[in-house]
């Protein structure tokens, strides 16, 4: 029985550490909290594991807590992460490392990609006229007008 | 340290190997083509064979140890795959199977109610949810935050040291369980049972039974359960208080 459980256990590990990996290693918001769930599910695997080494139902009782606090996370981060996608128009974790306080080193190494949240396009999502004619210099504009 | 890595190398070479494919597939940033996948998923899939076969004991069912084998190789290997994909939507996805092996490793492990509500639960609402976010926020497709790891190596070995501590303790615990057999120390009759009494298992409530489970969770944790409930409240009106509306713009 014991050897049994130990397997359980470990895939139960790895599925957490897996989860660690990707909640370090991604920059795109969802892809961390999908990390972060896959950390849960490893927990579900270990309290199942441990509820049934002891013969009890309690580790499947707690399983379900569980399963209700992942519900209740993944509503109000996708809630969170909408409002975020808002303000930024990115799902980069990078553009909100400017939260830090300001005396303290980057966590991370910027401008690896991501544009800083100050210099995102202003024109984008307004809507667009398809081109027509030549490009007016800005010497002609001031002429002309 | 050393010790537990002469007396277990293939638990130790399956971490190492594991952790060699998960680094090759990673999205890096100065390679302008991906790699291509099929040497990292071999790596992965030799890493996580090697370490569950050389932690505990195999079962003496054919059966029971084939289903562990193809449910916990598929959940790590999604896993991997989950953790390293370039799309979010392909991640999501990857997700989904993560979740059905380990609802087939619940049932393994006679956890059948619990099977069917994680699936209902994550295949059935929460990825969903997850596509739907997606679909909203990122409809270009792969970007380039993507297809670029933040610290890939460090964040790594970090989360793999811990992989290796728990696996070393695992392997450790039956070694010092035989010598205080040995000494004559009999570990008591594990006492779960007396704080709860209602979450004991017997002939008439069998683990893993409706019966068992709702008689433990509107028993003991009948508490509990009333607060779990408000949380979801609590969560569903923070959620919808939260979530940007259409007065405010566009998403």
């Amino acid at each position: 029985m014991s050897g049994d459980v130990e397997r359980f256990l470990v895939v139960g590990a790895g599925l957490f550490v897996l989860g660690v990996v990707g909640f370090l290693t991604r920059r795109n918001l969802i892809m961390m909290i999908l990390s972060a769930e896959m950390m849960l599910h490893g927990v579900s695997l270990t309290l199942v594991t441990f509820g049934r080494m002891h013969g009890t139902s309690e580790g499947q009782a707690f399983t379900i807590f569980t399963l209700t606090v992942a519900a209740c996370e993944a509503g109000l981060a996708l809630a969170l992460v909408l409002n975020l996608y808002r303000k930024s128009h990115s799902l980069d974790i990078q553009l909100w490392s400017r939260l830090r306080e300001p005396d303290l080193q980057s966590p991370a190494d910027e401008g690896s990609g991501g544009t800083p949240l100050t210099e995102r396009d202003p024109y984008k999502g307004l809507p667009k006229l398809t081109p027509a004619g030549r490009m007016p210099s800005d010497s002609e504009a001031v002429r002309n007008s | 340290m050393t010790a537990w890595i002469q007396t277990h190398p293939v638990t130790f070479a399956g971490l190492i190997i594991w952790v060699l494919g998960i680094l090759w597939l990673l999205p890096a940033r100065q390679v302008a083509q991906p790699r291509p996948k099929i040497p990292g998923l071999l790596l992965t899939a030799v890493g996580i064979i090697l370490l569950c076969s050389s932690v505990g004991k195999a079962q003496s069912e054919l059966a029971s140890e084939v289903l562990f084998w193809l449910f916990s190789v598929s959940a790590l290997l999604c896993g991997v795959l989950m953790v390293t994909s370039r799309n979010p939507v392909y991640g999501a996805l990857w997700f989904a199977l993560v979740t059905l092996s380990t609802c087939g490793l619940f049932l393994l492990q006679s956890a059948p109610f619990l099977a069917a509500s994680t699936i209902i639960v994550y295949a059935g609402a929460v990825i969903v949810t997850f596509l739907f976010v997606i679909m909203l926020a990122q409809q270009g497709g792969a970007l380039g935050y993507d297809q670029q790891s933040r610290q890939g190596i460090p964040a790594t070995v970090a989360a793999f040291v811990l992989l290796g501590a728990i696996v070393m303790t695992l392997q450790m615990k039956p070694a010092a369980d035989n010598a205080a057999a040995a000494a004559g120390v009999v570990a008591a009759a594990t006492p779960a049972t007396v704080g709860n009494p209602l979450s004991a298992t017997d002939a008439e409530h069998p683990l893993g039974s409706m019966k068992g489970l709702g008689r433990s969770l509107f028993g003991d944790y009948l508490f509990a359960v009333e607060l779990a409930g408000t949380l979801l409240l609590i969560a569903s009106i923070g959620a919808i208080a939260i979530a940007p509306r259409r007065e405010q713009g566009a998403i």
